[in-house]
């Protein structure tokens, strides 16, 4: 199955490049094969040009609940992402949407999609380093993600 | 690990919102517009080598990475001190058209095309890009998705990459285009032109034709008499790229025209205690709070604003739109804040033109693209138009070029205290007495959609876009709705 690891977020922003360290690590512990390993600082319709092409697409992105401890790693399924219906507020467009959007104007979008969301502290100060709590727990998140998306 | 699900009641920090306070009788009182705010920019940028800047700060904004990277590459020529070559200006300038014609495009059919095409009345869920493909053909979306597509395709040959691009130096750009690039382009510009005046032709059949519309737009709602501000080329046309800053009264008027960088002269900048946002003023003037009319310094960017302040437009088709734009709605300038939509259009439109012209230029082609700087740095100061207005960067360095102070005046400060006016004002003509419907509150919200302000937008975190949160106190500042979109 044509795979596709992409960590998203602003390498800039604190801890909301959490997506894109942890995928660079993956990168280099998986090596070359089954998956193919990307990284992007891109939101919604940006997204599709990169997924689009891929049977299985696994997203790796920071979020901030407030609930749970920085470095939390959930699951997500597309279909959790409800806030796609209610679009009209901002002028991002969020991922599910974007899917949505792709599959109807005939993007071939992945079958499988798995998104990670790693609670993150900060992701509103600049700087190049994740918060102290979450780059500890750096490790055991890659952990983490390595051994369901090979179990999967 | 956990399960999470993420609807409209999760919150999530980080967000927009507005607070709407209610007095005894149930109507308005006061309603504050609110944005997170980013920390911190200026102390990462101190230190660092200024040439560093158009590829920084293209990451400070989610949907205008190429203004930030245009403006901090115009603020290097100035900090250097070397004119771009001819070749590379021209370069510039189509890079740019191709990022406000993107912009301005999906800013219409994602953001304000939900309101009219959908219908004020349709229920929320339905109020967005997927709703209007439903109303207005599959056809028209795949034609939106295509000319995306070929802006992107253009940014990513001059830009190095789609987004955040790392073309810009000072003195020119990075790489010159090559003379078999130059029918795509045409071909692209060509597309992009069909596709603006079809967006036009879908505001005049479906919003300009519908009294209900019009009567909206032309209406008392969402009105503000301001004074205005955008850049214009030497005919006091409208550019997105460069020349000077021209200010008109709510009058129409010229109030002033400056060089970019004079702007400290020009422009002040307020604090409020309950919001994190500064707010510009006209410094002639001064802040004299959050009211419109000529003795007040607040002034407005964006679309409408450059409409306002030009003359015209600089290409045929984006001209004659102009016209029909002040002939329909009998004024110039006009103070109507959801004609910021129509100006949206009529720019995307002449952004397409211009592409056109650019691309049929023999220079763009010329492998001149760079004037090696030899002046010792010292301060530079970069005006472009953004999509949302205009937008300013101020770089300080030692003579080695390492930043020593940064100062960026961005397009929603610009628009800040406009934006809160036309909330507040809104929601005092549209809630009344305690009745407060989803209907109604998403009419709040149009009058800052039309504006499209910037929401901390150099997030990526899931879900993919700030949340707003809309509150309703009563008298005794009580929580009585909320609403998370």
């Amino acid at each position: 199955m044509k795979t596709l690891v992409l960590g998203i977020g602003n390498p800039i922003l604190s801890d909301d490049g959490v997506g894109m360290r942890v995928a660079m690590e993956l990168k280099s512990r998986l090596g070359k094969g089954y998956f193919e390993v990307k990284w992007a600082s891109i939101e919604g319709l940006s997204t599709l040009d990169e997924i689009a092409g891929y049977e299985r697409l696994i997203l790796i992105d920071s979020i901030k609940t407030g609930k749970g401890k920085p470095g939390d790693v959930c699951k997500l399924s597309l279909r959790d992402l409800n806030f796609a219906s209610h679009l009209s507020s901002s002028h991002g467009v969020d991922f599910a949407t974007a899917v949505e959007l792709g599959k109807r104007v005939g993007y071939k979008i992945p079958e499988i999609i798995e998104i990670y969301a790693i609670e993150v502290e900060d992701n509103t100060t600049f700087g190049e380093c994740c918060t102290k709590k979450v780059e500890t727990r750096l490790p055991e998140i890659v952990d983490e993600i390595m051994e369901v998306i090979k179990c999967a | 690990m956990r399960r999470i699900t993420i609807d409209p009641i999760t919150r999530l920090e980080g967000h927009g919102k507005i607070e709407i306070f209610l007095n005894d009788a149930g109507n308005v009182d006061r309603a504050f517009f609110q944005v997170p705010e980013l920390r911190g920019f200026e102390k990462f940028c101190e230190g660092r080598a200024v040439e560093e800047m158009p590829r920084i700060t293209s990451r400070i904004c989610g949907v205008c990475p190429t203004a930030h990277h245009m403006a901090a590459t115009k603020a290097l020529d100035d900090l250097f001190q070397v004119e771009p070559t001819p070749p590379a200006r021209k370069i510039r300038e189509l890079m740019y058209s191709a990022f406000v014609i993107e912009d301005h495009m999906l800013h219409f059919f994602f953001l304000g095309a939900p309101d009219f095409i959908v219908g004020l009345d349709a229920p929320a869920s339905q109020r967005n890009i997927l709703g209007v493909i439903s109303q207005v053909g599959l056809e028209i979306g795949k034609k939106i998705i295509e000319g995306r597509k070929r802006c992107r395709e253009i940014l990513k040959l001059i830009g190095g990459k789609p987004v955040c691009p790392v073309c810009g130096l000072p003195g020119g750009v990075s790489k010159a285009l090559k003379e078999e690039d130059r029918a795509g382009i045409k071909e692209s510009a060509n597309y992009l032109i069909e596709v603006a005046q079809l967006a036009l032709k879908l505001f005049d059949d479906r919003v300009i034709k519908n009294k209900k519309y019009l009567d909206l737009i032309s209406g008392d709602v969402y009105k503000h008499r301001t004074y205005y501000m955008g850049l214009v080329d030497a005919q006091n046309r409208v550019n997105f790229y460069d020349g000077n800053v021209r200010v008109i009264d709510p009058d129409g008027e010229e109030f002033v025209k400056f060089n970019g960088h004079d702007y400290l002269s020009h422009i002040e900048e307020h604090v409020e205690p309950w919001s994190y946002t500064k707010f510009s003023s006209l410094k002639a003037i001064g802040w004299k709070g959050f009211i419109d009319g000529k003795e007040s310094g607040v002034f407005r960017v964006a679309p409408l604003a450059r409409l306002n302040v030009a003359d015209g437009m600089a290409t045929s088709l984006a001209q004659g739109a102009y016209e029909k734009m002040y002939d329909v709605l009998g004024s110039k300038p006009v103070h109507n804040t959801l004609a910021f939509h129509w100006a949206r259009l009529i720019e995307m439109l002449y952004g397409a033109e211009r592409m056109l012209e650019l691309a049929e230029d023999p220079e763009l082609t010329d492998p001149d693209v760079r004037n090696i700087p030899t002046e010792a740095p010292d301060e530079g100061i970069g005006v472009v138009e953004a999509p949302r207005g205009t937008l300013i960067h101020h770089y300080k360095t030692d003579e080695r070029g390492i930043l020593t102070d940064v100062n960026l005046i961005v397009a929603t400060q610009n628009n800040a205290a406009a934006i809160c006016m036309s909330v507040e004002r809104a929601a005092k003509l549209l809630i009344n007495h305690g009745e407060v419907s989803d209907r109604l509150l998403n009419m709040v919200e149009m009058a800052f959609r039309a504006y499209d302000p910037c929401l901390a937008c150099a997030t990526h975190s899931l879900p993919g876009k700030m949340p707003l949160e809309i509150k309703i106190r009563n008298k005794d500042g009580e929580v009585i709705k909320t609403l998370r979109r």
